[in-house]
């Protein structure tokens, strides 16, 4: 199969890499970039969003995105979102409110979280738990990520 | 609990979470290695079969593969498991379901590894599957094992069952059936194998029993155990489902193989097929009272199907019969379960091991008792609840613990009754339910059940916990941090866990059994006041001080002339002779003879229970069937809370799961014979699907063995949810559904 050239923006930087078309960006953050934090744990199916990146500012299954996809385009992961070691409010009230326990979900419902506080800065329990039913967690009951969400969303100033 | 403590009972912040947060945590498939190979698993297609020949040449021809073995390459035992010994890690001969691992194929990359499985060339001879329990052990079907098809059985009397319902003045009489559901963690099974120059094998794992892997890597490559490294990576999640130690085994066989270092990772589909699941069920049920509501005889004739390899059957087995009277003095029982082999995916240990299957039979029985005694289930749970000091029926006295269940009952009520106020939306009928549970502790008696831990203090003053069994994500590490620094008088911050090693760590045994934080708890407390006697020893020799005029005070020694010495300077001084300031503690599970019976299976009785109810209020729409659950309250008895966050997280995450099991999950064969295996089908609980008003009660009753009064809560939050609903569906729209899941369709049918 023909490789092809992806120039896009990771987290901030531009990286220029060459892949069969074929592949999702999934498997392109994970063994091309060593980004591992985004999982597989659907097979690849977007059924359970652990590999959600934010794509252009929209949550996205990276899992249902091929690498041609993301010509130009800006993508945000997990490792991106803690600059200088300073947690994100989102991880830090993940952290606290106990809403972390096997973790496998976690880098994916949190980058979930930004987009859905991205454009709802002020989301009713409702409107998080719409927002994250594409994410499955068998540890939490979602119970604590609700609230974390909620914490985080607090924590920002009202507009 | 009013007296003053460190760390106990506080909402300490897991010290695993910022790597799991920021993207860091490794898991197995994130762990980087040089030169690392890919296997891919060629699988059975049949459900059931010969196979007449395995032709490895076209896979093998391919550039990029490096080796496709089947069971003749394995150079030693090609047979596990962890009760009986009889899975093989690849097939030989026979297949006894799909998705059974026949061959393995490694590649230097995954693309060309997975190509290459489909140029596996194997020869099947179909033969006839059989897939229910009952069938499987009727004369005349396929024998799917050498010893035949039954893996276990069991069969416990009490008291007279025949004169007890004699004495009944009504006798109730159902059958109920329970599904194959998956553990349905987030992260599909995998290994990661090494094998290094010096001949050890180096294998990371996602796995509740490392040590078991261990002799199994051992006992399957022909090794000395110590040539084996199991190393535990972070776990995804596991409810009981990584009790298995099939991909440990591959990876290793493939790394010992190529010499060099192999991952395999499990696909979600794989995941379904091949991992053991929670046992389906068909339980016919024999209740019988007295009018007024006294419990007088219980029968019980049980099929479990374990499938194709028994894994933990026999032991779910156990623990489904001991549980068949739930929290209940029942006189006279008789109980009889038949643990079969079928062709289905293998059954295995599953969070709740038996009791969500038991307690959906008995708690619906309660119900429709009550209803045909015109009592108040509540009333009727009151009349016949365990006391302290009752003998259940495996002779085994039912200690204070069960104090908890009239509070657990009195809290309901007011809870009922709170319920029964709420108006219904409209269009929808409304429904409240509730259920009592009981879920054993441990492993069960005449099982070895010990558990070893070690406690060491560095010369920087951190004191590290090297945990022997692994944290499966639900906090066993932060417990035990809180424990020991509970028990040294030390801030939380400076107690860290080490991960799991075999060459290094303790053996702790296999993390399950709701026991983890009452044997690491009891073990840690005991090596922490031998550490200080240790500290103590080390500093009288150090200063010349008699050694009981030494005293031990949040990290120091104190000395007679007043000078305190930090336990750190002490340690380094250990540290500078060449040793460690260290001390490891072995935990047994007490089983004592008195309360033990003899005349019981191996594995039975247990001793301690946890109890606990739940509380549902449900919405049903009457036209389409759907079933709401508006609100819940889970009540359950803790002995005594070591952290807050994590008690209620394990509750919320067990009684989510006890909701995909009473509404949707099941894993049916589909058309063309295939099983329901991936989540586009297999559906669990969402965000939207968690009940939005939700309460959890925590008591804290003090188990008297347990570290502070502590015992477990792992497995019984999911128990008592399904019956729950159902018993509140039945309130809502007066329809009685005896099998899980309560979809749609069961309930418009009627």
């Amino acid at each position: 199969m023909k490789s092809i050239q992806a120039t896009f923006e990771i987290n901030g930087h531009e990286v220029t890499l060459s892949s069969a078309p074929n592949r999702t960006l999934l498997e392109v953050l994970r063994q091309d970039l060593g980004l591992t934090g985004a999982k597989d744990a659907c097979g690849g199916e977007g059924e359970c969003g652990a590999c959600t990146v934010i794509m252009d500012g929209k949550a996205v299954n990276s899992c249902l995105v091929f690498i041609g996809q993301v010509q130009g385009c800006s993508i945000e992961t997990i490792e991106g979102l803690s600059g200088n070691g300073d947690l994100h409010p989102l991880q830090r009230a993940f952290v606290e409110v106990g809403a972390v326990q096997c973790g496998y979900c976690t880098p994916g419902v949190i980058m979930a979280s930004k987009a859905l506080l991205n454009e709802n800065p002020h989301p009713s329990d409702e409107d998080i738990r719409e927002g994250l039913s594409g994410n499955l967690c068998r540890c939490t009951g979602y119970v604590k990520i609700v609230d974390a969400v909620r914490i985080a969303a607090e924590q920002q100033p009202r507009r | 609990m009013t007296e003053e403590t460190l760390t106990l009972g506080k909402s300490e912040l897991r010290k695993d979470a910022w790597d799991k947060v920021t993207g860091a945590a490794q898991y197995v498939a994130d762990i980087p290695l040089t030169d690392l190979c890919h296997a891919v698993i060629v699988r059975s297609p049949l459900h059931y079969g010969r196979i007449l020949g395995i032709n490895k040449s076209a896979a093998q021809n391919i550039p990029g593969v490096l080796r496709v073995l089947a069971a003749e390459d394995i150079p030693g035992n090609k047979i596990f498991g962890p009760l009986l010994q009889d899975q093989p890690s690849l097939a030989i001969d026979i297949v006894r379901h799909l998705g059974e691992p026949v061959a393995i194929v490694i590649a230097d990359n995954l693309e060309t590894a997975r190509m290459a499985s489909e140029l596996v060339k194997v020869e099947y001879e179909p033969l006839e599957p059989v897939f229910d329990p009952g069938q499987s052990l009727k004369p005349g079907g396929p024998r799917l094992h050498p010893e035949g098809n039954l893996a276990a059985q069991f069969d416990i009397q009490d008291g007279d069952i025949e004169a007890g319902f004699a004495e009944a003045d009504v006798v109730l009489e159902n059958t109920f059936s329970v599904p194959r559901i998956s553990p349905a963690y987030m992260e599909p099974e995998n290994s990661l194998a090494r094998w290094n120059e010096d001949g050890l094998i180096t294998v990371w794992v996602s796995s509740q029993h490392p040590f078991t892997d261990q002799v199994f890597i051992a006992d399957a490559l022909d090794l000395p155990v110590e040539k084996v490294q199991v190393k535990s990576a972070v776990i995804g999640g596991a409810f009981g489902g990584k009790e298995d130690s099939s991909l440990a085994i591959l990876a290793a066989l493939s790394a010992w193989a190529v010499r060099g270092a192999v991952r395999i990772v499990n696909t979600r589909n794989e995941s379904f097929l091949a991992h053991p699941k929670r046992h389906p069920a068909l339980i016919k049920m024999k209740l019988g009272a007295k009018r007024d509501g006294t419990l007088v005889a219980l029968r019980a004739m049980s099929h479990m199907d374990t499938g194709a390899y028994a894994s933990y059957g026999p032991a779910v087995g156990i623990i489904f019969t001991e549980t068949l009277a739930g929290s209940y003095r029942i006189p006279n029982v008789h109980f009889e379960t038949f643990v079969a082999y079928t062709n289905s995916p293998l059954s295995g240990a599953m969070r709740g091991f038996g009791s969500p299957q038991s307690h959906f039979a008995l708690e619906s029985m309660l119900d429709m008792l009550a209803a045909e005694l015109d009592m108040h289930p509540l009333a009727l749970r009151r009349k016949n609840m365990l006391r302290p000091g009752d003998k259940m029926f495996t002779g085994v006295v039912v200690n204070d613990t069960a104090n908890s269940l009239p509070i657990c009952l009195d809290q309901a009520e007011a809870i009922i009754k709170r319920f029964s106020q709420i108006e219904p939306a409209p269009g929808k009928t409304v429904g409240v339910g509730m259920a009592l549970a009981a879920q054993s502790m441990g492993l069960g008696a005449k099982v070895p059940d010990d558990s070893t831990h070690r406690l060491e203090w560095s010369p920087d003053g951190d004191v590290y916990v090297h945990l022997g069994s692994p944290d499966m994500g639900q906090g066993l590490a932060m417990a035990a941090e809180q424990v020991t620094a509970e028990a040294l008088g030390l801030p939380y911050e400076v107690v860290k866990t080490i991960p799991l090693d075999t060459l290094t760590s303790p053996n702790g045994n296999v993390t399950c059994a709701s026991r983890m934080t009452y044997m690491v708890g009891n073990a840690l407390i005991d090596a922490a006041d031998r550490l200080i006697q240790q500290l103590l020893d080390e500093a009288a020799r150090m200063m010349n001080f008699p050694r009981e005029q030494l005293s031990y005070q949040v990290g120091r020694v104190v000395c007679p002339d007043g000078q305190k010495v930090d336990a750190a300077e002490i340690a380094s001084r250990v540290a500078d002779d060449g040793r460690t300031l260290q001390c490891e503690s072995t935990f047994s599970f007490p089983y004592p003879e008195e309360t033990t019976p003899q005349h019981l299976p191996i594995g039975m009785p247990h001793v301690i229970f946890c109890f606990g109810a739940q509380i549902v209020r449900v919405e049903v729409d009457p036209e389409i069937g759907n079933v709401d659950v508006t609100h819940l309250v889970a009540i359950h008895d803790v002995g005594r809370v070591i952290s807050k966050p994590a008690v209620e997280g394990q509750i919320e995450g067990a009684v989510a799961t006890g909701l995909g099991y009473a509404l949707y999950e099941e894993m049916p064969l589909k058309e063309h014979q295939q099983w329901v295996d991936s989540f586009t089908e297999y559906l669990i609980p969402t965000t939207k699907d968690v009940p939005l008003n939700y309460e959890i009660i925590i008591l804290e009753v003090p188990e008297a063995s347990g570290p502070y009064g502590a015992k477990g809560i792992g497995e019984i939050p999911l128990v008592p949810t399904a019956p729950a609903v159902a018993n509140a569906v039945y309130d809502a729209v007066g329809v009685r559904v005896k099998s899980l899941p309560l979809t749609p369709e069961k309930l418009i049918k009627i």
